[in-house]
């Protein structure tokens, strides 16, 4: 999704910026295409719909790809129901927002050390934080699951957050670091020379400049911490604790599944993200095209 | 900054939400089958039993995924988190292998002290017992189950009707009733091919040609694999494919989708387990249907279900006792076959749905022969999406029915050398 998203973001930015000086047909091929690639992207997001409010008798008889006969909310309102929806919103919530700010925290400590800073061995450093984006977390799930029993963190959020907060912060460190690598040196040394020290360079300095990359980064944490499903299955096992890609477990049974259930799940699954993600949109494709012109 | 402290300030409370927890007695109970099939709604009526009769005890009943018991249930049972009672899933690799891990108590003296040897015969509490390997059929008791599951073919009985049809009782009258709606121009049969009832119908059919001594080495991996039944089976299914008893889109088609064929009545036979009855029973509204068994001299693809457990850690043992008793009771066992679901222990004449009533009488009658197969991926880990791809290949043409069981002997024989 991330990178559809960055590439219409980017289209947008040069049709705005020049007017071509006359319209080729070609302009037709490129809408046609780009009309197609949008219906093929919304037809996952066409089919939750249309099966999650169909009724679990009329799929039977139509399938999955026939328009339901009558609304019917019966499927949402039972997952709504059976999940606890409303309290698994507030715990993703909780968990994907707080990461999302430590882990833009620690990113961009890791990343001043190493842009900037240019500590000794800062290239070997961020060879490291590479493989932690790279390693499989089916591999790291025993190790942390022992932790966090040792920690008495098994069964809390708090395992979850700090988790993610860490694994996301490995992509965050080596994005910004690239980002800071190129940050204008006269700059800082302008501000040295004013008398700021490291701590006001960061925050008075880079943090102001680097705003718009902050603000995609910590956009890019929200969503993918809210989708995560393996490590908090396996850290959060009472109810109460559990998140909304957890909950939507429920609709897959051992032997069975149920479509229209499954479909009114992904589709109250999926909307949080979708409406944080609209909301957000114009701070995504100005960060993205900021780190494009520089 | 302000965000940090705001973020501090969430942190903090989702410690101390974490770290609340009730005083009194609390009776911890998780199961995972869904709120609406019939081992749902039976199993919520007994906890409302075993609240009313203990107004001190507060019930906290969860309802768990599959997908999360099997993911961590080993981890969940081996922290402080475990509940006093639980569903879990049987067989070696689930059951077998937390009891071997000491994970659970034994239930050896409450099921005579509870009377459970009274309700149960030997062949219900096959899945119950796991030795000191975590391997089925002997040790202690560590679970119970209190509900059956078998493979069936299901039938749309006004497509039968209509064609003038009745229920085959050999396989050749199976092969007549499958060429009969062939002639009229109808697919008999709905097979998802890349799914789960691929396999189940190769089983069954190779369930047709196995005596006791083979089902015992096949399922105990005990010898080199005899493939003469899976020849058998794997032939059959090329030779329906090639009648047109199969559709030629079943090879790639997925359960959902073949059972979609039946319940919209497209396919007049589907053979799949019991766990469809609580959706065919809710949702096919225009036509009358009924099962019957793929028919076989003894062995059906079937099992009991899957078990209640009570991890080593539980604080109310009695308790959870209790709560099996309760589901093992006719009681709730009537009220399970009721609501459509496979009764182990219920009196079929006190049974007035008519699914749950042939459920319960066919089941019966599967246990008493001590019929129950069990399924065709057990033996082997992964054998599951062996058999899923091999079956698929099978039906695709890529191999065949020789090469397919060559291919089958290599993994089994590979695993019972080596286990």
């Amino acid at each position: 999704m991330a990178n559809v998203t960055l590439s219409q973001g980017s289209n947008s930015f040069a049709d705005d910026a020049y007017q071509p000086p006359r319209r080729s047909p070609l302009r037709w091929v490129v809408l046609f295409i780009l009309t197609l690639l949008l219906l093929l992207t919304l037809f996952p997001f066409f089919l939750a719909v249309i099966n999650a409010i169909k009724t679990a008798a009329d799929y039977a008889v139509g399938g999955p790809l026939s328009l339901p006969s009558s609304i019917d909310f019966g499927s949402l309102q039972k997952f709504w129901n059976v999940s606890d929806f409303s309290r698994k919103l507030v715990n993703s919530a909780i968990i994907s927002i707080t990461v999302a700010v430590f882990g833009v925290l620690i990113s961009l400590f890791n990343a001043y050390a190493i842009g900037i800073g240019r500590i000794k061995g800062s290239r070997i450093f961020l060879v490291i934080f590479l493989l932690g984006i790279m390693v499989p977390q089916e591999s790291i799930v025993y190790p942390l699951y022992y932790m966090a029993k040792a920690t008495g963190l098994y069964d809390t959020q708090l395992a979850v957050i700090i988790i993610f907060a860490v694994i996301q912060s490995a992509f965050g460190t080596y994005l910004l670091s690239s980002v800071l690598r190129s940050f204008p040196k006269e700059i800082i040394e302008a501000a040295e020379m004013d008398g700021a020290n490291r701590w006001q360079v960061l925050w008075q300095v880079v943090v102001p400049v680097l705003r718009p990359s902050l603000m995609v980064v910590g956009t890019f944490f929200f969503i993918w911490t809210w989708n995560e499903f393996l490590i908090p299955l396996v850290m959060l096992v009472s109810n109460n604790n559990q998140t909304v890609a957890v909950a939507m477990g429920l609709t897959r049974g051992q032997n069975m599944s149920d479509p229209t259930f499954s479909a009114a799940a992904s589709m109250l699954g999926i909307a949080p993200t979708l409406l944080f993600f609209l909301v957000f949109q114009r701070t995504l494709t100005r960060g993205v095209v900021v780190g494009a012109v520089k | 900054m302000r965000k940090s402290i705001l973020a501090m300030a969430m942190g903090a409370m989702v410690l101390t939400t974490g770290m609340v927890h009730a005083q009194e007695k609390t009776f911890n109970i998780w199961w995972f089958e869904d709120a609406d099939s019939a081992e749902g709604i039976a199993w919520s009526h007994a906890l409302d039993e075993l609240r009313a009769n203990h107004p001190d005890v507060t019930v906290n009943f969860e309802q768990k995924t599959f997908a999360q018991l099997q993911a961590s249930g080993s981890m969940i049972l081996n922290s402080s988190q475990a509940p006093d009672l639980l569903e879990y899933n049987k067989g070696n690799a689930t059951a077998g292998l937390v009891s071997s891990q000491g994970l659970l108590l034994p239930l050896d003296d409450a099921f005579t002290a509870q009377g459970w040897d009274k309700i149960l015969n030997e062949g219900d509490v096959v899945l119950s017992k796991y030795d000191e390997m975590g391997i089925y059929g002997s040790g202690h008791i560590w679970g119970i189950s209190v509900y059956g599951e078998y493979v069936s073919a299901f039938y749309n009985v006004d497509m039968f009707d209509k064609a003038g049809l009745t229920v085959p009782t050999t396989m050749d009258e199976l092969v007549a009733d499958f060429e009969a709606f062939k002639v009229q121009g109808i697919i008999p049969l709905a097979l998802g091919g890349a799914d789960t009832s691929g396999q189940h119908v190769l089983a069954s059919l190779a369930y047709t040609k196995a005596d006791d001594a083979w089902i015992q080495n096949y399922q105990g991996l005990r010898a080199p694999l005899d493939t003469a039944p899976f020849l058998y089976a794997a032939q059959t299914m090329v030779d329906w494919v090639a009648n047109g008893y199969v559709s030629k889109d079943s090879t790639g088609m997925n359960d959902d989708d073949a059972a979609l064929q039946f319940m919209s009545g497209k396919a007049p036979i589907y053979i799949s387990g019991t766990w469809n009855l609580g959706k065919f029973n809710s949702n096919i509204k225009d036509f009358k249907w009924g099962q019957f068994l793929v028919p076989t001299p003894k062995y059906s693809v079937g099992s009991t279900g899957n078990l209640w457990v009570v991890p080593k850690g539980s604080k109310n043992v009695e308790l959870a006792e209790e709560f099996i008793s309760l589901t093992l009771s006719p009681k709730y066992q009537t009220e399970m076959a009721n609501a459509g679901g496979v009764a182990i222990a219920a009196d079929p004449a006190t049974i007035t749905n008519p699914v749950g009533k042939n459920a319960a009488s066919v089941f019966k009658e599967i246990s008493d022969k001590n019929g129950l197969g069990f399924y065709p991926d057990w033996p082997v880990p992964g054998f599951y999406d062996v058999l899923i791809q091999k079956v698929a290949g099978l039906l695709q043409g890529t191999s065949t029915p020789d090469e397919f069981v060559a291919q089958l002997k290599q993994v089994y024989d590979d695993a019972q050398e080596n286990q």
